[in-house]
């Protein structure tokens, strides 16, 4: 196992910059995941540490070895790629012992180690298959356990369950997790989907345009978005904004858009007249048919609403509404029916808003 | 309303596929069946050269033909000619195409001047070879002859050791193009991520071949080398042009051998034969081939 670091890393593709200036510590075992929309530049980053893209400027390092000029085959690192990427000709046996083949491994333990990927994996039955008399989930796992027979520094993962169903991906992502609580070996996991991410990852970085937003453990990132970006891009249902002027109301500072009065919390650091981005979660936006109780207890005005789409998901039901033009939603874990075409009347949590500049999008 | 297509006669509007797999059908009968048949039926008689008739005796140019030592020889330098060719335009082919597949600059103008022998008749190839391999002023004689490679005493194609190769050489110029193309196609149409998992799995360049651009190429090989390889053992023009079976026999194919029962002798009826065994080789041939290598088309 070992430590990956990157320093200062560009990539440039003629005139284009796709990676600006890099710099991301991944600590030895942990499970790091690039987290992004696409074409941010996270594949891109993760083929530059496999060694299958080349290094415009900057430099990575495994522990303290510069890889720079280190050929993928001599990095020890094994990478599951999006489409699995097996060898179609080869057995499932062939495709995981192709390594350990080519490195001229006594024949024993290739294939004790083989059995051994294979029952970690359940894929004892499928040894002797080609890869196209398999289902997605299990070339999948066939993709992993060619990366565990390894015994590598570094697991890459390159958007791994994105061709599969939302049921398989489920379960296909406990299993991943279940793999790195048992191996422990330094992962650095790219995908779009940010629930795949807050689920499996120790630290998420979050990229847009060859530039890290932000970094940092899954909840922290939830409850601290650093700026309106990473604000609007974690969390779903995605987090409610609302472009604000800071202004004054009965002695107390509050946010306004139109007709619109939202309270502050009581350590905002804002000034009167100033431009905010007035953002809070779905979960923090407690929706009442009583107008008298959601006036009483935010602010002199009540927030309402006219409920635009209800979406029951089992354990909550989401209501989507228009709020003075603006869409926004909220979550109920009671099990209260809303018709479309209802007013509705909104206590935001006062304490979990979150404030980002209007000119730099930065957390207030 | 009546419609153009209402205009048109009956037997144009009908949705029977007859009427419209007679203009092909027919073309291959008269062109392709009935010569064959027209063939076996030859082979059955036997022409006396002295009368110019011909007798019914099913079996006499048969077992002349078993017996025929120029035929088995012929048999023997038509395998040599297609093994040989195939294998050179095969592995040239190959090596070449995975020389061009690249996108950097240029290569597209490489990959389109490749196709150049291609557009130049067999005949003229051969023409130009000959031309090519004359003894006085042939420039690819007199560069082996200053190579010491060759003596002006034993010219390519006037010498019994030589030429078939001097043959075989003017085919390879002219159909590794060929080969390259089919290859080329057959690389390109490889998924790229496979490559990335085994230079990750540890494999140089030349595994990666070995292991994964050959396997997954197979296909495409062998419906390649069938192809050529049917073509080549009907060879006839440069053989016909180059060195015209000689010296002596030492480049008489099948297909020359018949060609020369038919055009010297006039044995229609033995000329028929030796083609229709060159049919029948090569039907076999390709049958066992397709077997072995489970050809798909």
């Amino acid at each position: 196992m070992a430590s990956v670091k990157i320093s200062n890393l560009k990539k440039e593709y003629g005139p284009v910059q796709v990676l600006h200036s890099l710099d991301l510590e991944v600590a030895d075992g942990d499970f790091v995941v690039l987290l992004g929309p696409s074409g941010c530049g996270k594949s891109t980053l993760l083929r530059m540490i496999a060694g299958l893209e080349p290094i415009t400027a900057g430099d990575v390092f495994f522990d303290d070895r510069r890889v720079n000029d280190i050929h993928a085959k001599d990095r020890n690192i094994a990478m599951v790629f999006q489409n699995y990427a097996l060898y179609a000709h080869m057995s499932v046996r062939k495709n995981m012992a192709f390594s350990m083949r080519l490195k001229k491994i006594d024949k024993k333990i290739i294939d004790e180690k083989v059995e051994w990927a294979a029952s970690i994996l359940g894929l004892e039955p499928y040894l002797d298959r080609l890869p196209k008399e398999l289902s997605g989930g299990q070339r999948q796992r066939v993709a992993m356990g060619r990366a565990i027979v390894r015994d590598p520094d570094v697991f890459l993962f390159d958007e791994p369950l994105s061709n599969l169903d939302a049921k398989l991906r489920v379960q296909m992502r406990t299993e991943i997790k279940d793999l790195h609580q048992r191996l422990k070996t330094t992962t650095v996991y790219v995908t779009h989907d940010q629930i795949e991410a807050m689920t499996m990852a120790d630290e998420v970085v979050i990229m847009r345009d060859g530039v890290i937003e932000q970094a940092g453990s899954p909840m922290d990132i939830y409850d601290n978005p650093g700026n309106l970006f990473v604000a609007q891009f974690i969390g779903s249902p995605g987090m409610n904004i609302v472009e604000c002027q800071v202004s004054e109301a009965n002695g107390k500072l509050c946010a306004t858009k139109g007709d619109l009065q939202l309270p502050l919390p009581s350590n905002a650091n804002v000034i009167n007249g100033q431009t905010i981005y007035y953002g809070i979660r779905p979960e923090h936006l407690q929706a009442t048919r009583q107008a008298s109780l959601a006036a009483s207890d935010s602010n002199d005005k009540s927030i309402t609403g006219v409920v635009r789409v209800v979406e029951p998901t089992g354990p909550e039901i989401h209501i989507y509404s228009k709020l003075d033009n603006q869409d926004v939603c909220s979550i109920s874990r009671d099990r209260v029916l809303w018709a479309p075409g209802e007013d509705i009347h909104f206590i935001p949590d006062v304490e979990h808003v979150h404030l980002f500049d209007g000119d730099t999008k930065l957390a207030i | 309303m009546k419609t153009q297509g209402s205009r048109l006669p009956r037997w144009l509007r009908s949705e029977h596929p007859f009427p419209w797999l007679f203009p092909v059908t027919s073309l291959l009968i008269v062109f392709g069946l009935y010569p064959v048949l027209y063939s076996l039926w030859l082979s059955f008689y036997k022409r006396n050269p002295a009368t110019r008739k011909e007798t019914f005796l099913p079996s006499h140019n048969w077992s002349k033909l078993i017996s025929d030592d120029r035929v088995w020889d012929a048999v023997q330098v038509t395998f040599s000619y297609a093994c040989i060719a195939l294998i050179l335009q095969l592995v040239l082919g190959m090596l070449i195409a995975l020389l061009l597949d690249s996108d950097k600059k240029g290569f597209g103008i490489l990959r389109a001047l490749m196709t150049l022998p291609l557009v130049v008749p067999p005949a003229v190839t051969g023409m130009m070879f000959l031309l090519m391999y004359d003894s006085s002023f042939g420039v690819i004689s007199n560069a082996l002859y200053s190579l010491n490679l060759l003596s002006p005493d034993a010219p390519i194609l006037g010498t019994g050791s030589t030429a078939l190769w001097g043959v075989i050489i003017a085919d390879v110029w002219q159909w590794t193009p060929f080969m390259v193309l089919i290859m080329l196609a057959g690389l390109r149409a490889l998924p790229k991520e496979p490559f990335e998992a085994a230079s990750i799995d540890g494999a140089t360049a030349v595994q990666s071949f070995f292991h994964l651009t050959l396997p997954m190429m197979s296909k495409i090989i062998a419906l390649a080398v069938l192809i050529r390889g049917i073509d080549l053992f009907r060879v006839y023009d440069y053989v016909k042009v180059m060195t015209d079976s000689g010296p002596g026999t030492a480049t008489e194919t099948l297909t020359a051998y018949a060609g020369t029962v038919y055009f010297k002798s006039a044995n229609f009826a033995y000329a028929s034969t030796v083609a229709l065994a060159t049919l029948i080789l090569v039907l076999v041939t390709a049958t066992l081939f397709i077997k072995i290598f489970k050809v798909r088309f």
